[in-house]
């Protein structure tokens, strides 16, 4: 399935679902997210991807594609490159790594992520499962 | 005018002597400022020829060298600290912690690039820095106050409605063995028992204030520079986490990869660690910050207890190493005790992260049956906070148990036939930064001159994501030994750098920005290349040194605590191979694993071929 389409998203939800280690990650976690991949011509994607999920106590309770970033306001975003979204799906760029180093960007509550580390990473984890395809 | 080959010196060290009273002006060597920045590398070129063997530490010949660097009171962005080095009563070796807050930068507006302190004085005294004006004044009625305390009256002695101070507590009068210096009572030199060296020359404050530009090769770039890098850091993730959460915003994805110490470095989880986080403690406590001079990140906190028994008044926070000794370390999740933990150690002059292992130890040698009741006068039980409270007053004032612990966990180990037991790297009590997580700070804390500090090399912030890919500086993996060696060798190479120009380890800012300052400040061509380079001469000095004070090649070690697998948490059971990594480091530096030594073509190499001996 190809990375930020309906289908890897629908795809990747039922996995976090079913995935008990997120679960328990995530137990106490409340916020829903926009996970924002960039435009990148060079690979055809010539407008922001906007994926949203409503992360709850470790299930996603509710997901959906955005036609774009102003279409629904959470209490996180997560974006950056195309390029970094690959590394990090493809488990070679830790999520809050990303941050650190600025290839990514994140808006929201800092104290409530700096909890939440190893939701993030299981989040990642979760991806991983699925066979994710890039255009 | 400056000249131009002093831009970014004020050219003068005032030199104190306390045992005859004077006090004079000698210039700033200029030609070792060129080799070794300033801060902790000019300082370490500067002590080399006089710390020797024979040199008690707290001995009036042991000297004090309060250094700033070339970026501190300029317009770079989060420069306001300063290194004041010795010979350590903790360690018997080289002596080095650095200090933020206004001091360093005020003392430079002041006219001064560092003041050199050697001698003892006959009654208690204090050194007073208005506006280039230096004076010894008498410190009878200070002397025997804590921090805040001795600040309160030092603002009645002195006429300025702004000054900035240095003070020792009760526990450097004490000459307690990690007795440390504080600024403002916010701001520590913490380590290493430097506090015990100016109680020793009966010095028992320091106050600075000055109004005079430090000259730099070319201000209005430098402040060009600075807008947008400050403007990024106000937007940057780490820096605006440290700005809600302080330091201790690592509480949590410290605890989450096993890296904090939990009940004395033997246990990797702490299921209530959150109860004592920097996240938790903004919500619940924050009532201000805090911060050193040109940062906008202000991670200094302010905190307030409202009730209960650890009630207290608008006081200094606990940050992230503060939180891990006096709470973690003894399975302390209450946020009360710990920010009373740490505000007396701060007001009594006593550097946390040596207290805490300290009682921490106390509360593991009780478990393991070989500490009794009758000894300490209480009972110590994991998570019980009590003792913690009670004990700190005896450490600082050497009370009963107190005097014992006032020594350190070495001298404990010792003494309760527990040696093979005492979390210590070269006499220093370990920083909160287990290397079972991280491994590459296994080769930063066995290599570094000082011991057990997470300051000689930062590789808990790099196998933590906040890499330096254009020097080198990367780990992708935090638990492997492969290459740990060389790069840790490499990170503890840039901090020698960042450490004598001085500026902080939080901004992010990058390695060419800092460049690019360092060339705006003192009006060179310099690439960051050969930045490190001095930074590889400074360690290799370093360790000329700490050869002369009696170090041996064994020291390089860590503690056996820290080499068995923990039972749970997010180290997996896993240690560093330190013998693999410090074979690795040793190869880069080519120094000789079995001597210690630098071989003779390091020594060239680094620009230091005329100390071979």
């Amino acid at each position: 399935m190809e990375f930020g389409t309906p289908d890897w998203l629908e795809s990747f939800v039922k996995t976090l679902n079913e995935n008990e280690a997120y679960e328990d990650a995530a137990a106490t976690w409340e916020g829903d997210f926009l996970f924002i991949v960039w435009p990148d011509k060079e690979k055809g994607i010539n407008e922001e991807v906007v994926m949203y999920m409503d992360l709850w106590h470790g299930k996603c309770r509710g997901y959906e594609m955005l036609p774009n970033r102003d279409a629904k306001e959470t209490a996180f975003v997560y974006e950056g490159e195309y390029a970094n979204w690959k590394e990090i799906i493809e488990g070679r760029l830790d999520p809050i790594k990303a941050l650190l180093t600025r290839r990514m960007k994140l808006i929201g509550d800092r104290a409530k992520v700096m909890r939440a580390t190893r939701a993030a990473k299981e989040l990642v984890r979760t991806a991983q499962m699925i066979k994710t395809e890039f255009p | 005018m400056a000249k131009k080959d002093s831009y970014g010196y004020t050219g003068k060290i005032l030199n104190v002597d306390l045992t005859t009273g004077t006090l004079k002006d000698s210039p700033t060597p200029l030609d070792w400022a060129r080799q070794y920045i300033g801060g902790a590398g000019l300082a370490a070129r500067m002590l080399y020829p006089l710390l020797t063997e024979k040199i008690e530490p707290l001995g009036p010949d042991n000297p004090l060298l309060l250094m700033a660097g070339p970026f501190v009171g300029t317009a770079v962005p989060s420069s306001g600290r300063m290194a004041i080095c010795t010979r350590s009563p903790l360690t018997r070796l080289w002596g080095e912690s650095d200090i933020g807050g206004y001091f360093g930068a005020e003392m430079r507006q002041a006219g001064y690039d560092g003041i050199f302190i050697k001698g003892r004085a006959e009654k208690p005294i204090y050194l007073s820095l208005l506006f280039g004006k230096a004076e010894l004044k008498d410190a009878n009625h200070i002397w025997s106050h804590t921090i805040s305390a001795t600040q309160r009256l030092l603002r009645k002695d002195i006429d300025e409605k702004r000054f900035f101070t240095l003070s020792i507590g009760p526990a450097g009068e004490n000459l307690v063995k990690y007795a440390n210096i504080m600024s403002e009572g916010a701001r520590a030199a913490g380590r290493m028992g430097l506090g015990a060296v100016m109680g020793s020359k009966n010095l028992k404050a320091m106050i600075v204030v000055g109004d005079q530009p430090v000259p730099v090769a070319n201000h209005d770039a430098i402040v060009e520079l600075a807008r947008p890098v400050n403007k990024i850091m106000m937007k940057d993730f780490m820096p605006d986490c440290y700005r809600i959460m302080g330091t201790a915003t690592a509480v949590g994805p410290a605890q989450e990869i096993g890296a904090m110490p939990n009940k004395y470095f033997t246990q990797g989880e702490f299921p209530t660690h959150d109860n004592i986080s920097g996240a938790t403690m903004s919500e619940t406590r924050l009532v201000g910050f805090d911060g050193c001079h040109r940062c906008p990140i202000q991670c200094g906190r302010i905190v307030k207890v409202s009730e209960g028994k650890f009630k207290l008044p608008r006081v200094n926070g606990p940050e992230y190493e503060t939180i891990g000794a006096l709470g973690s370390m003894m399975l302390i999740d209450d946020l009360d005790a710990v920010i009373k933990a740490g505000y007396l150690c701060d007001d009594l002059g006593l550097d946390t992260i040596s207290t805490g292992n300290s009682i921490g130890f106390a509360y593991y040698l009780m478990d393991q049956n070989k500490l009794t009741f009758k000894e300490v006068g209480m009972n110590l039980v994991w998570g019980d906070p009590e003792p913690v409270i009670k004990l700190i007053p005896k450490i600082a004032y050497r009370e009963g148990f107190g005097a014992i612990l006032a020594e350190g966990t070495r001298s404990m180990g010792e003494r309760y036939d527990a040696a093979d037991l005492a979390v210590h790297v070269k006499g220093l009590e370990v920083s909160c930064w287990d290397p079972r997580a991280l491994f590459g700070m296994a080769t930063s804390y066995a290599t570094s001159p000082r011991g057990g500090t997470h300051l000689d090399g930062d590789m808990y912030m790099v196998l933590q994501g906040q890499v330096i890919m254009e020097l080198g500086i990367d780990a992708d993996d935090p638990q492997t030994d492969e290459g740990m060696g060389e790069v840790a060798a490499k990170s503890q190479s840039w901090r020698q750098v960042s450490n004598s120009l001085i500026m902080c380890q939080f901004p992010t800012y990058s390695v060419d920005e800092i460049t690019q300052f360092f060339n705006l400040v003192v009006g060179r061509n310099t690439t960051p290349q050969e930045l490190m380079h001095i930074g590889d001469r400074i360690i290799t000095l370093k360790r000329l040194i700490n050869l002369n004070l009696g170090f041996k090649s064994e020291d390089d070690s860590l503690p056996s605590l820290l080499l068995q697998p923990l039972p749970d948490g997010g180290t997996n059971g896993m240690v560093p191979n330190l013998e693999k990594q410090l074979n690795d480091y040793y190869a880069y530096r080519d120094w000789d694993r079995k001597t210690g030594l630098p071989s003779a073509a390091a020594l060239k190499k680094v620009g230091l071929a005329d100390l071979d001996k």
